[in-house]
């Protein structure tokens, strides 16, 4: 754990472990959701994880032509 | 007498005595205001004051089930803005935020569209005053387009009040058909307050632009005065589905690449409109209880959100991510805050944001609406990385920006810990929270199944965002300036028109030109053809003469022969 610390950082390190409960928790109880699809197990956590990964990619991709020089209207 | 006062008509007429008031006094003075105005929503459900003017009844304040979540949201938002405020010693921005929350929630209770009329243009002059205040030529130039576009918005509305007038012979506020021209016209009118989709550029334009108080006035009432209109006018049309889906998802990608960080909750604001607006399209019980809670949980947490940044602008002096960094030993009670309004918007559990969100998803679930469920799921995360993450770890921690400030004036903090506070109680008492919405309600968000999906999707979002920064494949925020629909009146219609102009004039002057040379040269080759070559000569004249004295003969016999036959 203290090497996990050390490498990663203490908020790091507990964002994991809070990951590693709540898919734990899922394995103790019964979730469902509110449409079928997401009653496959640890569906949110993919979905999350996926979600962002994507937001990002997106986001990066239009910096080419959405992102424009600070005084672009100025100009 | 004050009871039946209008609620918000005390303190637009209050806030004329603002000017003259010394410093500390003006802000209890306001306080005052905010609760005189906030006693008569004690009147209860009903029609409760009008006035007739012109042979027209405008209803002045009337009040119901829905009205009353807005009403209360609107005077806690207008009274943490005294308090917010309390540092300003000059009088121009109190005044014109008194009377903005005063506009706004007299709109929210007018019991007709001309009244709403005159409350929905009255929004826009008090406010655009918070957007001049930073004193910037960008700010300037941002407040005119930011008050063009409003008085369109309102335009707009008066020309639908108009035609349902003539139509119907009433303009009471009620349920609009959006197939009939007035209801498309109304509509637009509530959809460009509300920041549709290309609609929206004025929001992200001009709220960064304003001064660190005014932004948070101005986070609260405009854009949540058009989701109660369009709560209360045009619930269950189906095309606000498909319209709120759009608005939770496109913002998102630009609020991940913007550097500003009040533009990014601008973009983040504009994101949380699109579920409510979707609850709105649902138009169920348990969707537009979703609508309300939400909006009023979002006027908190987004409020203290904006809060947060103001503190940090009005110490550091800029919002920008590139160059903010490390503020939390200087600043930890602002970041504390704002960690507190960044964890309700996500909507984790125990705050605001979950027990509010809840419902609009359960709504959607019921109503076997999977695609835009998914696509709302998809926007859960979004708000995470954008406004959950980015905003405090961008200001209070990522780097070491090197920048030295103290911590925010007492008023800013004591107003960002009542609203972290309402942020957490919500959370722990939804029970009571849904007591105040406009249908009563039976709905237990805290299940297992709800609590334990919504923190592993939070979390693991969160996780994959610690992935991209750790292994630094996040790229660094830049100074910029991100495209958005704005984009279309401030650059594309100038850079097309201009030069269209131009050409049309230079089309002009080559075509006077063509004409100028084609006439003497027709001139020329007439007398040529009369004069030199006498093709016209007198006898031919004389002639055509003789013909037309003739045919003015027969004319006139024809025209007498009319009053005989």
């Amino acid at each position: 754990m203290k090497a996990l610390i050390k490498k990663f950082g203490k908020i790091n390190t507990s964002v994991l472990l809070l990951c590693i409960i709540f898919l734990v928790l899922e394995l103790i109880g019964h979730r469902h959701g509110e449409t079928s699809i997401e009653d496959f197990t640890f569906f949110p956590a993919f979905f999350g994880f996926l979600s962002c990964i994507i937001i990002f990619k997106i986001g990066v991709s239009l910096r080419s032509f959405l992102m424009k020089d600070e005084d672009y209207y100025d100009k | 007498m004050i009871s039946n006062f209008p609620p918000g008509f005390i303190m637009i007429i209050g806030a004329l005595l603002i000017p003259f008031l010394p410093h500390i006094i003006r802000q209890i003075y306001m306080m005052i205001l905010v609760l005189i105005s906030a006693y008569s929503l004690t009147l209860g459900f009903g029609i409760h004051s009008t006035i007739n003017l012109m042979g027209f009844d405008f209803i002045l304040f009337q009040s119901d089930s829905l009205t009353l979540p807005f009403a209360i949201i609107f005077h806690i938002a207008a009274a943490l803005n005294v308090i917010y405020g309390a540092h300003e010693k000059h009088w121009k921005q109190h005044v014109s935020i008194m009377s903005y929350s005063g506009a706004a929630i007299a709109a929210v209770h007018a019991g007709d569209l001309f009244t709403l009329f005159i409350w929905w243009e009255a929004t826009a002059f008090t406010s655009v005053f918070l957007i001049l205040a930073s004193n910037t030529y960008r700010s300037y130039r941002s407040a005119f387009r930011y008050i063009l576009i409003q008085v369109t918005s309102g335009m707009f509305l008066l020309a639908g009040a108009i035609i349902l007038l003539i139509n119907d012979g009433s303009v009471l506020l009620t349920k609009f058909d959006v197939n009939s021209l007035y209801g498309q016209l109304i509509f637009i009118a509530f959809g460009i307050k509300a920041a549709f989709p290309l609609l929206n550029g004025w929001l992200q334009d001009s709220y960064p632009e304003a001064s660190e108080i005014g932004t948070v006035a101005l986070s609260t009432f405009t854009t949540k005065l058009a989701i109660f209109c369009f709560a209360k006018c045009f619930a269950g049309t189906e095309l606000l589905i498909v319209i709120g889906a759009i608005m939770t998802f496109y913002p998102i990608f630009f609020a991940v690449i913007e550097n500003d960080l009040r533009r990014v909750l601008t973009y983040s604001l504009n994101n949380q409109l699109g579920f409510m607006i979707v609850a709105i399209g649902i138009g169920t019980e348990l969707a537009i209880n979703g609508a309300v809670a939400h909006a009023f949980a979002h006027i908190l947490y987004k409020g203290l959100l904006f809060m947060g940044m103001g503190a940090v602008l009005y110490r550091v002096g800029t919002c920008k991510a590139s160059e903010l960094g490390g503020l939390f030993k200087y600043m930890p009670i602002t970041a504390v805050c704002t960690i507190i309004g960044a964890i309700s918007i996500s909507a984790f559990p125990l705050f605001s944001g979950f027990v509010a969100k809840s419902l609009i998803m359960s709504a959607l679930g019921k109503e076997g609406l999977v695609l835009v469920y998914f696509m709302l799921l998809f926007a859960s995360a979004g708000v995470l990385h954008h406004s959950g993450i980015k905003i405090p770890f961008f200001a209070f921690f990522a780097h070491e920006s090197g920048i030295k400030t103290k911590e925010a004036p007492l008023n800013m903090i004591i107003a960002m810990i009542i609203a972290s506070a309402l942020c957490i109680l919500i959370g722990i008492f939804p029970s009571t929270f849904y007591q105040i919405l406009p249908y009563e309600i039976n709905y237990q968000p805290y299940d297992f199944s709800h609590v334990v999906g919504q923190l592993q999707l939070l979390t693991f979002a969160a996780f994959a965002f610690i992935c991209l920064w750790h292994f630094k494949i996040y790229p660094p925020e830049l100074n910029s300036t991100v495209l958005n629909s704005d984009w279309v009146y401030r650059k594309m219609i100038p850079g097309v028109l201009m030069p269209l102009l131009k050409l049309v004039e230079k089309m002009n002057q080559k075509f006077e030109e063509v004409i100028m040379i084609s006439f003497s040269k027709t001139k020329i080759l007439l007398s040529n053809t009369m004069i030199k070559n006498k093709v016209f000569d007198r006898e031919v004249g004389s002639d055509t003469l003789i013909v037309v004295q003739i045919f003015t003969v027969f004319l006139i016999l024809i025209f007498i022969g009319q009053f005989f036959l």
